[in-house]
């Protein structure tokens, strides 16, 4: 399978899920799709095109949540990066976790620094915060302040 | 049928960070193994966020102290993806040999370490001392021993003198017939064939189904590597092999390991031979609004970086993703099923950085302390001493 | 089987007849590859002043302070040696031919107290001559004198620090041009004085 035959046969089989079809580069290519075909589109990469999940990466943006998960296609050289953007007020996705589990640890991460809640995750608990960490404050939301008063912020210490 | 748990951590004697591994034991046997992270959580994705695209680089360097090159590399392509432009050829061999001399000194420790917990301290004692060299080289080349502040947006910060390149490729030249001997003492040594063999083992579907990097993945016959699939530096321009294999034990992981020295000490040569002239810093002014994404094959897998521009002078979001992020996962399919003084070593096998040797507690399950860092791996040691003497070694 | 044991043993013998790979460190000084990244020193000479070592370092290890005595006017530079990361932005910055600050070899940095872990030099200030707050290092101004070359006649701060610098102009003439309207324009001002004495009428 040629580059060009994997994207129109993405674009032709998942042609209501896709709202954004982006080929940046020869190297890259960003697909922007509903959030709730998420799992259909992300098995298939995964299954079919016998990708690897590098990385999910969450963004805080002005309008929305958005969440691209990145998968590398080895032997076309191709990275393409599935785009969902989700609602700011409660942000919620379905869990990639029971389909393959290198998903796992990214999506435990990304439940506690950007409170997504990722629906029929197996193990949905903390993986980098302490356990003193207050309940419903993101570290890398935009509204995020300093809730730690006795934090020391001088030079060298 | 009663069932232990032993806690080991937060401050694992193995581990890159202090992590806490929660083994539950029935007699010997693990049957259950869970990783808690985040003690020494540094909110460098934040931080960068409050540094400009060339100060981040220093901050995303110190990410971790031995790898501390294939962060900054994947930042740097992260980086000049969003504009997107490519680097000068020279800076492209300037980088390449960075990143492989680290490769190399990286390796070398792995080897050390896993000797270490194996009771095997000749062969620590050997390649400290043959990593000091690399070290040496490293000095050379970046002026400092780790830690190279060699990489820019855009380029490279410092130029390789003409005059050092003879001592450098003189020192690369040296090591090789010590990693030869020290190659074949590990190969051939029967102790650590009986240790090794058959222990941890990862199968191929595992690996995939963990999306497992580096030479985890390559011992589980995955032929991924990011050098290869998509060639970046120089890598193109190198003829090297990558090496894999088939079984995915603790073994093979090791193996690897030597044999990739071999091949970085190839590409080294080959770059400081054929390094070309001209400029090595474009010099890069502003970022643009965009996304870029950059990935380098550290010595312990893909690294990989997404860096998201606004047009200020700051990232507006940065993604970092180091190798053992994917990698540590899998001791969920690799510990179980084998005893607990094999967990020492197989926890060691995905190679995480060894920088913090704190204090590893053994509890019973009614909760008295009863082993302490160096019993663990007393209990490692002496294992391999029991076996040694029923193959009748002295 | 015995193969592995020998060779350790020819290797332990090698190592008996060498000696010690490990350096004699405490009795003898070490002395680092001349290219070494040690600690970054100033250069009272050479340096100007300008602060765009101080912009750039990523861990904010180089400060600096303004003294507005009207007396004695001067900045401090300021490097904290516990924060520095010796990676040599700074260098790499100057704009005095990159010399203003430079790294060294120097790697014994150890100290028991850490206020001491600082080294400053200091650099004499231009005030401006209307309110007193800092323009820039006097260094700094003779530097942009001499960079824009006769360009710098189209401004005063600048070709009065240079001609001040040569001895061409003294006290007399200042006070000479006095007497004339508007004369806070022929004076060293720094870029709010300067501003509001060419576009408002006092």
């Amino acid at each position: 399978m040629t580059r060009k035959e994997l994207l129109s046969d993405i674009q032709q089989r998942f042609k209501e899920d896709i709202i954004d079809f982006f080929d940046k580069s020869p190297k890259r290519v960003y697909i922007e799709i509903k959030p709730e075909s998420i799992i259909p589109v992300g098995s298939y990469v995964f299954k079919n095109l016998k990708a690897r999940l590098n990385i999910a990466s969450g963004v805080d943006t002005p309008t929305h949540i958005e969440i691209l998960y990145h998968f590398s296609i080895e032997y076309l050289n191709v990275l393409i990066s599935l785009r969902v953007k989700l609602d700011k007020k409660k942000p919620s996705i379905d869990s990639l976790a029971n389909v393959f589990k290198g998903v796992n640890w990214i999506e435990r991460e990304m439940y506690e620094i950007l409170g997504i809640e990722f629906k029929g995750h197996p193990e949905l608990r903390r993986l980098l915060l302490s356990d003193e960490w207050p309940e419903g404050v993101y570290p890398l939301r935009r509204d995020y302040k300093e809730w730690d008063k006795k934090a020391i912020r001088d030079r060298g210490v | 049928m009663a069932k232990s748990v032993i806690p080991i951590g937060p401050f694992h004697p193995l581990q890159e960070e202090p992590e806490f591994f929660t083994l539950t034991v029935d007699g010997e046997m693990v049957v259950d193994i869970d990783v808690a992270i985040g003690y020494n959580h540094r909110g460098i994705e934040k931080l960068s966020e409050m540094k400009t695209f060339d100060q981040s680089t220093f901050l995303i360097e110190r990410i971790c102290g031995i790898c501390s090159t294939s962060h900054p590399f994947a930042y740097t392509r992260a980086v000049e993806d969003i504009i997107p432009v490519e680097v000068p050829e020279r800076a492209k061999y300037i980088r390449t040999i960075i990143a492989e001399g680290e490769r190399i000194h990286s390796h070398l420790l792995w080897l050390a370490l896993a000797g270490h917990f194996l009771g095997y301290n000749t062969v620590y004692m050997w390649v400290w001392k043959l990593r000091e060299e690399i070290l040496d080289v490293m000095e050379i080349l970046s002026g400092n021993r780790n830690n190279y502040a060699m990489f820019k947006p855009g380029g490279v910060r410092r130029d390789i003198k003409a005059e050092d390149i003879p001592v450098v490729a003189k020192k690369i030249d040296s090591i090789i017939p010590t990693v030869n001997r020290l190659k074949k003492a590990i190969l051939d040594d029967p102790v650590l064939h009986a240790r090794l063999k058959g222990i941890g083992i990862l199968t191929k579907e595992e690996a995939l189904d963990y999306c497992a990097l580096g030479p985890t993945s390559r011992a589980s016959g995955v032929a991924k590597d990011v050098r290869k699939d998509a060639p970046y530096g120089a890598y193109d321009q190198v003829e090297w092999d990558m090496i894999v294999t088939e079984n995915g034990d603790v073994w093979d992981k090791a193996v690897i390991r030597i044999l990739e020295t071999y091949e970085s000490i190839k590409i080294v040569k080959h770059c400081l031979t054929n390094l070309p002239d001209g400029e090595i810093d474009l010099n890069i002014k502003d970022i643009p609004p965009g996304e870029g994404i950059g990935a380098h094959e550290a010595p312990r897998g893909e690294t990989f970086h997404y860096v998201r521009s606004d047009g200020t002078n700051r990232p507006a979001r940065h993604k970092v993703r180091a190798p053992t992020f994917m990698n540590l996962p899998t001791c969920k399919a690799t510990v179980p099923g084998y005893t607990v003084s094999d967990a020492t070593i197989i926890l060691a096998a995905i190679d995480p950085c060894y920088c913090c040797t704190e204090r590893v507690a053994v509890v019973d399950t009614k909760g008295k302390q009863m082993y302490n860092a160096q019993d663990l791996i007393r209990l490692s040691q002496e294992k391999t001493q029991s076996l040694k003497r029923k193959m009748g070694i002295k | 089987m015995k193969l592995p044991k020998v060779r350790e043993l020819l290797e332990a013998t090698k190592a008996l007849l060498v000696g010690p790979y490990t350096s004699k460190f405490p009795k003898k000084p070490h002395v680092p590859h001349p290219n070494f990244r040690g600690q970054p020193i100033y250069n009272p000479d050479k340096c100007v002043g300008c602060l765009a070592c101080v912009s750039v370092c990523p861990v904010e290890a180089l400060d600096y302070e303004d003294i507005t005595d009207p007396k004695n006017p001067r900045r401090v530079m300021i490097h904290y040696t516990d924060t520095c990361i010796f990676c040599g932005t700074c260098e790499a910055a100057c704009i005095a031919d990159n010399e203003g600050i430079k790294l060294s070899n120097e790697w014994n940095l150890a100290f028991l107290d850490r206020k001491q872990s600082q080294e400053s030099i200091e650099k004499e200030l231009q005030l401006c001559e209307i309110c007193g707050e800092p323009v820039a290092c006097k260094d700094h101004l003779k530097w942009i004198a001499e960079r824009v070359g006769e360009l710098s006649y189209s401004n005063p701060t600048l070709y009065f620090s240079r001609l001040k610098e040569l001895g061409v102009i003294d006290e007399n003439i200042l006070a000479a041009s006095r007497d004339y309207n508007r004369s806070d324009r022929m004076k060293i001002l720094c870029a709010r004085c300067r501003r509001e004495t060419t576009l408002t009428t006092k």
